[in-house]
């Protein structure tokens, strides 16, 4: 019987972010970036289908987020990582790069995944900052 | 191993005379194995009439609940094996953060649904969560995996020899996306179907029910047939059906499965649909392409007595 099942509660939410027009990433409880949504994918400029599953630090590095003062976060302070090493919420605000170079500026949300077998991953939602008094676009 | 159908309805009994040729109860396969040992796959209102059937045949009986919906343990009570002192019963179920198994089934099994409360059965009943690893019952080995329907929800796969068995009766797997679109790994239930002898899986809705059903834990039978395709399952039981589907809309109802599944390519004598008292085939089909009207005729089939083909 084969092995490589992803969890259900990995599935359910790959189904919905799949749905939603929300910008959102998924990863696993290893870290890697198992699927992000076509919002996503217009957000980055790039389309899962063309990236494939990345590993931890891959998917950190291929987005760049950036601080205010333009300095890149370190992995190990995004928020997508704090609910992954920590399990627990975590949001702040940062810049992201597209594949175009184009500069976005971005609120994230990121929610730890418990099933009834223990942590699953995480899911990370993107939210677009726009206008001069940062209103979401 | 031996798979016989005691219950095949889904969400609430259907008796009546509408209901008569494929039966009422709610969900219950009897499972025997090689070496004697009685496995009982949920505990619908058709474990009524099984645990009757059983009574003084086995001193150790497996009752493995897919989840604890009503229509899947409803008859726990009425089956008679839970009143026989000398009887060792073990009842397997999903796991929850929120109460021990025990204490899920105990809500039922107790005032104001129940005269009789748990600590009270005469026989010996043991409550376990099911494993997250494969075990072994007797002559098989068993396998538990979680699968999308409402609430914590387990699908099985049972393992004796060459012959293996997969029970999915409420799924939903592809609530939100296509099958056709997701990988195998993907998807849910994959891995305990895949390459089956012998499917029973959900199969509740016409598609053009499903819309105003969706997101209620359910397949349509074009998902039901995409999934079967997918695990390539050597055989698929249409299961679960849905209270308001009589006889005669299920004749219909396997008979446009089997002709799908043909378009598909594939041989329409592996469709075949539960009916109550019923045993299911395990044995591969003859061959490939096989004109349904070799095997027993879709239709014709639901007319007759045989449930083992459609």
């Amino acid at each position: 019987m084969p092995e490589a099942q992803k969890p259900l509660e990995l599935i359910l939410a790959r189904n919905l972010l799949s749905s939603i027009s929300t910008p959102a990433f998924l990863v696993d409880a290893e870290g890697t970036l198992v699927f992000f949504n076509e919002a996503a994918g217009s957000l980055v400029g790039r389309r899962f289908e063309e990236t494939g599953a990345l590993g931890p630090r891959e998917w950190g590095e291929a987005f760049g987020p950036f601080d205010a003062a333009g300095d890149p976060i370190p992995w190990d302070q995004l928020p997508l990582t704090i609910a992954l090493q920590h399990g627990r919420p975590m949001h702040s605000r940062m810049h992201i790069h597209s594949s175009s170079g184009d500069l976005h500026d971005i609120e994230v949300s990121a929610l730890p995944i418990v099933g009834t077998e223990g942590f699953r991953g995480a899911i990370a939602i993107f939210w677009p900052v726009g206008g001069e008094d940062g209103s979401a676009a | 191993m031996k798979a016989t159908v005691w219950g095949a309805r889904g969400s609430v009994p259907a008796p009546g005379p509408e209901t008569n040729r494929y039966g009422g109860n709610t969900s219950c396969v009897q499972v025997s194995l090689e070496d004697g040992s009685e496995l009982v796959l949920d505990a619908g209102t058709g474990i009524r009439p099984l645990g009757l059937a059983m009574t003084g045949t086995a001193e150790r009986i497996h009752i493995l609940l897919t989840h604890l919906h009503m229509d899947h343990i409803q008859g726990l009570m009425f089956f008679a094996p839970l009143f026989h002192p000398k009887t060792d019963v073990i009842i397997y179920g999903p796991a929850s953060p929120e109460a021990s198994l025990t204490d899920r089934i105990a809500r039922y099994i107790s005032a104001p649904l129940s005269p009789v409360e748990v600590r009270e059965l005469p026989c010996q009943v043991s409550f376990r969560d099911a494993p997250d690893i494969e075990w072994q019952i007797g002559s098989a080995s068993v396998r538990a995996s979680s699968v999308a329907h409402r609430g914590p929800t387990l699908g099985y796969r049972i393992t004796e020899g060459d012959t293996s068995l997969a029970y999915i009766p409420d799924h939903e797997p592809a609530l939100g996306a296509s099958l056709d679109s997701l990988g195998d790994e993907w998807i849910s239930g994959y891995a305990l179907a895949k390459d089956v002898s012998l499917l029973i899986h959900d199969a509740q809705y016409t598609d053009a029910e499903y819309p105003a059903h969706m997101g209620w834990g359910h397949s349509r039978i074009t998902d039901t047939l995409a999934f079967a395709h997918r695990v390539a399952a050597q055989r698929l039981a249409l299961f679960h059906h849905d209270p308001m589907h009589d006889d005669d809309m299920l004749d219909g109802f396997v008979t446009d499965a089997a002709e799908r599944w043909r378009e598909r390519g594939c041989d329409p004598a592996q469709i075949a649909i539960a009916r109550e008292r019923r045993p299911l085939d395990f044995a591969r089909p003859r061959a490939p392409g096989a004109s349904p009207s070799s095997a027993s005729a879709p239709g014709s089939a639901a007319r007759s007595p045989d449930v083992t083909s459609a």
